[in-house]
């Protein structure tokens, strides 16, 4: 369970995150979603501390992540998995290595273990015979697909992946969403994901959270999200007409 | 004005001491700490010997020349040749020319490599696994540059001193008794000490300030290649200063 108390954040005077408050539950795939720029992304990246907040406090299963000096947050650290909307692989490994990689550092297997392992994520993201590639060798969904392998290989219990199906094709998308699905509930991971794909949401969201310029304006299952009166949420996911014809049936 | 300027110096130094003292310390995972180690040593050593010995072998071989056409007054002994290569290449050659030539090889690389790991969320994503970035990243470059700059002190010494006798030599400018009996002449081994102790210090120094220069980028590509063009003309303008203060104190 993340907590997300009355955070703010600024960058050069200009506010982007406003009093933020909410509670990502743990087992559960929490979504958030809202337009490009609304401050999803820096919401993110104040929950792990990659940017430190203004005001207010992040908790992990009740321990107070803000006020952490470096040493206990790099425990917590290790407990994150995270999947940046980049990907954000490392360019000199190959693709094993980069799974490897969190295991070689932080767990006391053998060697042919995090193989192993490494091994069974990549075959988990269905990304198979290309171990010894290079990240620059393969697709853009590929990469996205093994930084969630590199994510989960250490079985972490907070999962916070940004866009992880952006620029995939429909399939692969649904690939993706029943993986990151799959393993949530698996291991019982508290899961955050960013996302402006109501496809995906409608898949796999337990809660959804609708940041609308950088203030938390909506928040509810995806049950409640159809017959929400809230216009700055309708607008959102009826703006295609597909949703739009969507909408006369429901 | 002067004031800005140093603000500025102030700055730049007081968050490289910073970033030093994060550096230093117990790295994570030993395995994948000596693997670095050796994949920096080839990099920032072995890839450097060609060049080196290059260099060295060439300039020894034009000062043997310079001090033979120069020397016209018959009074001088030839040997002095000998002994005022051998004195330049020790003292000055070998350290203080090939730091800056290494300065402009190496440094440049090193920025360019962590200042891309930077700008494509690499570094982020080591910290958020709970990977003390500094440290990993550029613990093992220094100790590679403490490692190799002075084996490769030596190395051109060998070949500087080697370039004049043959060069010499073959020209017909230096009989090779007579370069011979230079070199052994008032020979003193503290000067090979110092070279190489000046050498050690420049190691660290460029590798390490190189890596301040990259990790701290700020932007695109763009300022990657900022960062590494300053990267390579402070460290330069370091070595020259530490240089003068070693010799005068030395
Ligand atoms: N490091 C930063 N410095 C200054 N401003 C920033 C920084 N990071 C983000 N911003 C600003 O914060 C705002 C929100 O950015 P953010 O990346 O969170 O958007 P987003 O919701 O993730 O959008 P997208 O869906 O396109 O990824 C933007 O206006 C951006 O300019
Ligand atoms: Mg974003």
């Amino acid at each position: 369970m993340i907590e997300v108390q009355n955070v703010s954040k600024s960058f050069n005077g200009t506010q982007i995150l406003k009093n933020v408050s909410t509670v990502f539950e743990e087992g559960k795939v929490n979504c958030i979603i809202g337009r490009s720029g609304s401050g999803k992304t820096v919401l993110m990246k104040s929950i792990v501390g990659l940017h430190e907040v203004d005001e207010g406090k992040i908790l992990f299963h009740g321990r107070n992540y803000t006020d952490m000096k470096d040493k206990q947050r790099k425990e917590i650290r290790k407990e994150i998995g995270m999947v940046f909307q980049s990907g954000a692989l490392f360019d000199s490994e190959t693709l094993e290595d980069n799974v490897m990689f969190p295991l070689r550092m932080f767990s006391d297997m053998s060697e042919e273990e995090c193989r192993e392992r490494a091994n069974f994520c990549l075959k988990r993201v269905e990304v198979i015979n290309k171990n010894k590639l290079f990240p620059a060798e393969i697709s853009g969904g590929m990469q996205k697909r093994v930084a969630i392998a590199r994510a989960i290989a250490l079985k972490p219990k907070y999962l916070l992946c940004d866009e992880p199906n952006s620029g995939l094709d429909p399939i692969t998308s649904i690939v993706i969403d029943e993986l990151l699905h799959g393993i949530v509930k698996e291991y019982n991971i508290t899961a955050i994901v960013n996302t402006h794909d109501m496809n995906s949401v409608m898949e796999i969201a337990d809660k959804i959270i609708f940041i609308y310029q950088g203030q938390k304006w909506w928040e509810g299952s995806k049950e409640e999200i159809w017959s929400t009166d809230n216009k700055e949420l309708n607008d959102l996911i009826f703006a295609s007409p597909l949703t739009k014809k969507i909408k006369q049936y429901i | 004005m002067q004031n800005y300027f140093r603000m500025k110096f102030f700055y730049h130094l007081g968050r490289y001491v910073l970033l030093m003292k994060k550096a230093i310390g117990r790295p994570d995972g030993k395995k994948m700490f000596l693997r670095n180690i050796g994949k920096e040593i080839v990099a920032v050593g072995y890839e450097s010997v060609g060049i080196v010995a290059l260099i060295s072998f060439f300039m020894g071989g034009v000062m043997a020349m310079q001090f033979a056409i120069n020397m016209e007054n018959p009074i001088l002994p030839q040997y002095l040749v000998g002994l005022g290569t051998r004195d330049v290449v020790i003292l000055e050659f070998s350290s203080l020319v090939i730091a800056l030539i290494l300065a402009g090889k190496v440094g440049s690389n090193i920025a360019s490599e962590i200042g891309t790991m930077r700008i494509t969320q690499q570094i982020d994503a080591l910290d958020i696994m709970g990977v003390n970035s500094a440290n990993y990243l550029i613990l093992p470059k220094v100790l590679a540059g403490a490692v190799c700059f002075p084996v490769l002190c030596c190395l051109s010494i060998i070949t500087g001193i080697a370039g004049g006798w043959i060069i010499g030599d073959v020209t017909g400018l230096v009989p090779s008794g007579q370069f011979v009996l230079g070199l052994t002449f008032l020979f003193q081994p503290f000067y090979v000490v110092f070279t190489n102790i000046k050498m050690f210090l420049f190691g660290i120094l460029i590798t390490s300030i190189s890596s301040y220069y990259g990790y701290y980028v700020k932007g695109g590509s763009l300022q990657v290649g900022h960062a590494s063009t300053t990267a390579v003309v402070v460290s330069s303008v370091v070595v020259l200063l530490f240089d003068l203060v070693l010799t005068t104190i030395l």
